[in-house]
């Protein structure tokens, strides 16, 4: 079975029109036309004029959830979500950034994405590698089954193997070319702080220049504020201009998080975000 | 003058110019090609098609140190960081980039007040233009021509340089890069037909295409003074946009910094870094008050800025047509569609 990408590109058209002539959203959060086919957009469908410039082909990386919150409280949107996208969808709920009753989520079963700058294919070594969105109230093609169940955790091997020694020079040296354009947690749906941390003056936080010191801080403290939160879309990663393996910290840790409190980030309405939760029977590894 | 060397021995030239003073030129690295100071003359890679940040961190770097100081001591002991120089080389800027320059000078030494580091720098630097190869096609980020921008113009450069088959061929455009270039003796002198070839090519280079829209500066100035108030197309072509620093940071023609002082315990700095006006907190006052909350509003600043506010201001747009902001954005918002979306409005 392979993916139909331009079945679900006509779904999504479909189900857009129908969605806004019932009134039952005022915006749609999909994919349209870039400056090139490989080069789509993240785009935003306010009028049925606007859906003949939906897209979706494989180069449709981005997480519409990112774009949730930049909507006032009680919008109804309509959101294509693919398998970790749908994730990003659930933790916003869970962390009351988002109203289920106010979203109608397009969920969209997809593998076989590609990076559209490097024109690498995404599996579970930089996403989740999920194949059908954990969440949707309608379904844009048909369920994926049959492929291969990756870990998403086993990209970490070779990571994994460093000491700790070893991990800090990794870090240190992929982190000291970082510019600080911000492109990652900008890209992160889970970054929706304003203003972040980083951003802060009184107290200051971290330098402002690019250099170890404040790149460290940055870091070190988003990697940290995404714990247990972080959905692992991958989207930090394909957004840096430079690069930097962001996602192998994320993975280490949500690795550590699932290991010790029983859940991944995003996967049921129902869960609390992990380091929100307090539960007796908790593992006291995190204190340790 | 034109003189010429094999690009295998490219390294041979490096040598020479390492001997003579720094040497900047485009170095692969994981992400891409940068401009880097070179150590080592075998390092110089003529592979590369244009770098993924700009040159402009040669007279311009991200961070640049201006005081040192010691709380603990008297602000009398403060030190002014001085910029002791060697001869610069910069090596191998593709023609749209050379152009960046004479715009970049505008703000840092052509309205009055003059930016001594910059200067310095400036002045300090050879500049070697490099052609883009006419036979292979140009990336479908690029739009130089769209700026009258040629593929292989040596406006600007000092010393201007071409591939020729297995071959390079240098000819120098200033006195200051004649002056170079008839001490370095790893070069040979070029033939007759060779000197044909450059200008051939000089010519060709000419009607070679980008992307192509017909933008005429003033057309174009008044049409965006125009769209200002229209929210509705702003928030449309921003819909994606992240707020993010990648465009501006990478953009060859970008100035905007800020200035900070960055202390551990007592010991300090007192520096400038780039900053962004696709930042949240650009515009943020003293008072907590930030005029541009939106993202539609910075996004505007930044295409306002370039294609009109600055003509208006300083007659030239701000903007080469080199790609890199539309090759570096994570959503793939591309300014010269949005340039062209503003002419049709
Ligand atoms: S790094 Fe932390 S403070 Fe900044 S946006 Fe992300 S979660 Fe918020
Ligand atoms: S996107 Fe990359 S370069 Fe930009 S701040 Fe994040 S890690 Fe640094
Ligand atoms: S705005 Fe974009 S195309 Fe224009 S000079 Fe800057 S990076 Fe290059
Ligand atoms: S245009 Fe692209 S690179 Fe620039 S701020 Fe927006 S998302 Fe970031």
């Amino acid at each position: 079975m392979s993916i139909n990408f331009k079945q679900i590109e006509d779904k999504l058209k479909t189900e857009a029109r129908k969605l806004l002539e019932e009134g039952k959203v005022s915006i749609v959060l999909a994919y349209g036309k870039g400056y090139d086919e490989k080069k789509p957009m993240p785009y935003v469908v306010r009028k049925t004029s606007d859906i003949e410039n939906i897209v979706f082909n494989e180069y449709c990386t981005a997480n519409m959830a990112r774009y949730l919150v930049r909507y006032p409280r009680g919008t109804k949107i309509a959101i294509a979500v693919k398998p970790a996208d749908s994730r990003a969808v659930v933790q916003l709920i869970q962390e009351e950034k988002v109203k289920r009753e106010d979203l109608i989520v397009l969920g969209i079963p997809v593998y076989g994405m590609k990076n559209f700058k490097t024109g690498e294919t995404i599996d579970s070594k930089t996403t989740c590698g999920i194949y059908n969105p954990v969440l949707y109230d309608i379904l844009l093609g048909e369920e994926v089954h049959g492929q291969p169940v990756v870990s998403p955790y086993d990209v970490l091997v070779d990571y994994e193997k460093m000491d700790k020694d070893g991990r800090w020079t990794f870090w240190k040296k992929e982190l000291d070319r970082c510019i600080r354009c911000y492109a990652c947690r900008k890209a992160c749906p889970m970054c929706y702080c304003d203003p972040c941390f980083i951003d802060q003056n009184k107290p200051k936080w971290g330098e402002k220049s690019p250099e170890s010191q404040g790149n460290l801080m940055y870091h070190l403290t988003r990697f940290h504020h995404l714990a247990g939160r972080c959905i692992d879309c991958g989207e930090c990663s394909r957004a840096c201009p430079v690069d930097i393996p962001l996602y192998l910290f994320h993975k280490k840790v949500a690795k550590e998080c699932e290991e010790m409190f029983g859940q991944a980030a995003g996967m049921k309405i129902e869960d609390k975000p992990a380091l929100v939760n307090f539960r007796v029977e908790d593992s006291d590894k995190i204190l340790e | 003058m034109l003189k010429k060397t094999a690009i295998q021995k490219i390294s041979d030239l490096a040598a020479e110019l390492l001997a003579k003073g720094t040497l900047i030129a485009p170095v692969k690295e994981s992400a891409g090609f940068n401009f880097r100071e070179i150590s080592d003359s075998g390092q110089v890679d003529f592979s590369f098609y244009n770098t993924l940040m700009s040159p402009k961190s040669a007279f311009f770097p991200q961070t640049e140190d201006f005081v040192r100081y010691d709380k603990n001591k008297s602000v009398l002991d403060a030190q002014c960081v001085d910029l002791n120089l060697k001869p610069i080389f910069l090596f191998g800027v593709r023609p749209c980039d050379v152009k960046s320059f004479e715009i970049m000078d505008i703000h840092f030494s052509g309205t009055g007040a003059v930016d001594p580091y910059w200067k310095k720098r400036r002045e300090a630097t050879t500049i070697f233009g490099y052609a883009f190869d006419l036979k292979t096609p140009a990336d479908s980020a690029d739009f130089y021509s769209t700026l009258n921008i040629g593929a292989a113009d040596p406006e600007g450069s000092d010393i201007f340089m071409m591939k020729k088959g297995d071959g390079l061929l240098l000819k120098a455009i200033t006195p200051k890069g004649e002056n170079l270039l008839s001490s370095l003796g790893s070069l040979t002198e070029a033939s007759a037909d060779e000197i044909k070839y450059f200008d051939d090519t000089v010519a060709a280079g000419r009607s070679f295409k980008t992307r192509f829209t017909c933008v005429d500066d003033k057309v174009i100035a008044k049409k965006l003074e125009d769209l200002f108030h229209k929210t509705e197309f702003w928030e449309k072509i921003s819909d994606a946009c992240l707020s993010c620093g990648a465009c501006t940071f990478v953009c060859p023609t970008c100035y905007c910094f800020d200035i900070c002082d960055e202390t551990l315990f007592a010991a300090g700095v007192r520096r400038r870094v780039w900053d962004s006006c696709m930042f949240t907190d650009f515009t943020m006052e003293a008072s907590g008050h930030n005029p541009r909350t939106k993202v539609y509003q910075r996004l505007r600043q930044k295409i306002c800025h370039k294609y009109s506010f600055h003509i208006r201001k300083y007659g030239v747009i701000s903007c080469v047509g080199c790609g890199r902001c539309t090759r570096s954005c994570p959503v793939n918002i591309d300014i010269f569609s949005i340039v062209d979306q503003a002419l049709k409005e």
